[in-house]
C-alpha cells in the first residue's frame, strides 16, 4: 500500500524531473522497504521541486508542446483544488442573512458578486480550452482501444459521483430533518470523499490523455491562453476572498462570529479564512505553472 | 513568510544531504540505493527517496556531479572534479569548526 502511494506521489513532481528522475526513484521505491514516511518524503521532495527547481532541469527534456500539456493539466488541477474552496464559500455565504448584509454593506456584495462573475468568466475560459482536446481525444478514442479505456474512465467516474449524489439526494429528502445528525453527517463526509476520488480520477485520465494525443500546436496555445485566463480569474477571486474574509468581522461581526458547516466546528469567519487560504495557495499555484509556460509560446508558434 | 521558511529548511536540509552524497560519492560511482546504504552506514541517517534526489538533482544541476550510463533502471553518478573541490573546501571548514569545538570545550573542562 505504501509503496503505490509513493509511486503515485511521483505524480506531483514536475514533469521535467520525472522525465529525468522517476525511472530511477521508481527503482529506488522497489529497492528500498517502504517506510510510514516514504510517501511524505516523496510528495515534501515534490513541492522542493516545485518551488525550487533544479538548474538546467527542462534542458532537452522537456519539449514546448509537453511544456504546454503540462501546464494546461496543471492549471487545471489547481482548478479542481479552488473549485472545492469555491464551492465551499458558495455554501458558507449564500444564506439570507449573507445576502441582507450584502445589501446593507456594499463592500461585502460587490466582492460576492465579483467573485460570482468572475466564476462564470473561468468556468467559460476553461470550458472553451478544453472543448477542442477533449473533441481531439474522442476522435482518437474512436480508433485506439488503449485511449478508449482511459478516455472512459472520467465518464464512469462522474456517472458514478452523479449517481451517489442522486442516491444521497434521494435519501435525504425522504428522512427530512430540520437537524443534523450522525448519519447526514457521515453521508455528506462520504460524499465529499467520493467527490474528491471523482476529481483525482478525471484529473490523472485527462492528463495522461492529453500527453498521448497529437493536438496541433494552435489548439495547444489555444488551450494554453484559456488557462491564462482562467488563472487570472482564481487570482482575482482570491484576492476577492480575502477580502471578504477581512470585511465580515468589521461590517457584520455577528454573522462572522457565527458557527458554521455541517457540524459547526468552526465559525463563519474561520471557514471564509480556510477558504481563502485555499484559493490563494491554489492561484499562486497555477500562476507557477502559467508563467513557466509562456516561456514555451513563442517557440510552439514559430 | 511561509515561503521564506520552506525554502530555508530545504537550503539546510540540502547542504547537509548534500555534503552526505559528496561524501558517498568520493568513494566511487554509486546508483541512488546503494548512496541510501552507504550514508545509512556512514551517519545512521537513512535518506528518503524523495530527499535523495532532490539532492542529487541539485548536485548534477550544480556541476558537482554527473550521471553515468543508466544499467536497467539504476543510474550510477560520480563526483565531478568540481564537486571533489567542493567536497575538500566543505570538508575543510567543518574541521576547522569540529578542532575549535573540542579545542573550545577542553579549555572550559568539559572534556576530560
Amino acid at each position: 500500500m505504501t509503496r503505490r502511494l509513493a509511486e503515485l506521489a511521483l505524480l506531483a513532481y514536475p514533469l521535467a524531473f520525472r522525465r529525468r528522475y522517476g525511472a530511477e526513484l521508481r527503482a529506488l521505491l522497489d529497492d528500498s522497504p517502504p517506510r510510514p514516511g516514504t510517501v511524505f518524503d516523496v510528495l515534501r521532495g515534490a513541492v522542493a521541486a516545485h518551488l525550487r527547481p533544479p538548474a538546467g532541469i527542462d534542458a532537452g527534456v522537456v519539449g514546448p508542446d509537453d511544456r504546454l500539456r503540462a501546464s494546461i493539466s496543471g492549471v487545471l488541477a489547481c482548478w479542481l483544488a479552488f473549485a472545492v474552496a469555491g464551492i465551499a464559500f458558495a455554501i458558507t455565504t449564500e444564506d439570507a442573512p449573507f445576502v441582507a448584509a450584502g445589501s446593507s454593506h456594499p463592500l461585502l456584495g460587490d466582492v460576492h458578486h465579483a467573485i460570482q462573475l468572475l466564476a462564470i468568466v473561468a468556468s467559460l475560459a476553461l470550458a472553451a480550452g478544453a472543448v477542442p482536446l477533449v473533441v481531439g481525444a474522442l476522435a482518437r478514442a474512436r480508433r485506439d482501444s488503449g485511449l478508449r479505456l482511459l478516455v472512459s474512465l472520467p465518464v464512469a467516474a462522474l456517472a458514478a459521483f452523479a449517481a451517489l449524489t442522486g442516491a444521497l439526494a434521494a435519501v435525504a429528502h425522504a428522512g427530512h430533518s430540520a437537524h443534523a445528525t450522525t448519519g447526514s453527517g457521515l453521508a455528506f463526509f462520504a460524499w465529499v470523499l467520493a467527490g474528491l476520488v471523482c476529481a483525482v480520477v478525471c484529473l490523472i485520465a485527462s492528463r495522461r490523455v492529453l500527453f498521448l494525443i497529437a493536438v496541433a500546436p494552435r489548439v495547444l496555445v489555444i488551450g494554453f491562453r484559456c488557462a491564462t485566463i482562467v488563472t487570472a480569474a482564481m487570482i482575482a477571486m482570491a484576492v476577492s476572498t480575502v477580502l471578504y474574509a477581512f470585511a465580515l468581522p468589521i461590517d457584520s461581526p455577528g454573522l462572522a462570529a457565527a458557527p458554521n458547516g455541517p457540524w459547526h466546528p468552526t465559525s463563519v469567519a474561520v471557514a471564509v479564512i480556510l477558504q481563502a487560504a485555499v484559493m490563494v495557495v491554489a492561484a499562486a499555484a497555477a500562476a507557477t505553472t502559467v508563467r513557466r509556460g509562456r516561456r514555451a509560446v513563442p517557440a510552439i508558434a514559430a | 513568510m511561509c515561503y521564506y521558511y520552506v525554502m530555508r529548511y530545504n537550503g539546510e536540509r540540502s547542504t547537509d544531504v548534500g555534503l552526505l552524497v559528496l561524501t558517498s560519492l568520493a568513494e566511487g560511482p554509486k546508483h541512488g540505493y546503494a548512496i541510501t546504504v552507504d550514508i545509512e552506514q556512514l551517519a545512521g541517517v537513512r535518506l528518503g527517496p524523495g530527499t535523495l534526489y532532490g539532492a542529487l538533482a541539485r548536485l548534477e544541476g550544480s556541476g558537482l556531479i554527473e550521471a553515468l550510463e543508466a544499467q536497467d533502471r539504476r543510474r550510477p553518478y560520480r563526483l565531478t572534479a568540481a564537486g571533489g573541490a567542493a567536497l575538500q573546501e566543505r570538508l575543510r571548514a567543518l574541521d576547522r569548526v569540529t578542532r575549535t569545538g573540542f579545542e573550545r570545550l577542553r579549555l572550559a573542562g568539559a572534556l576530560p
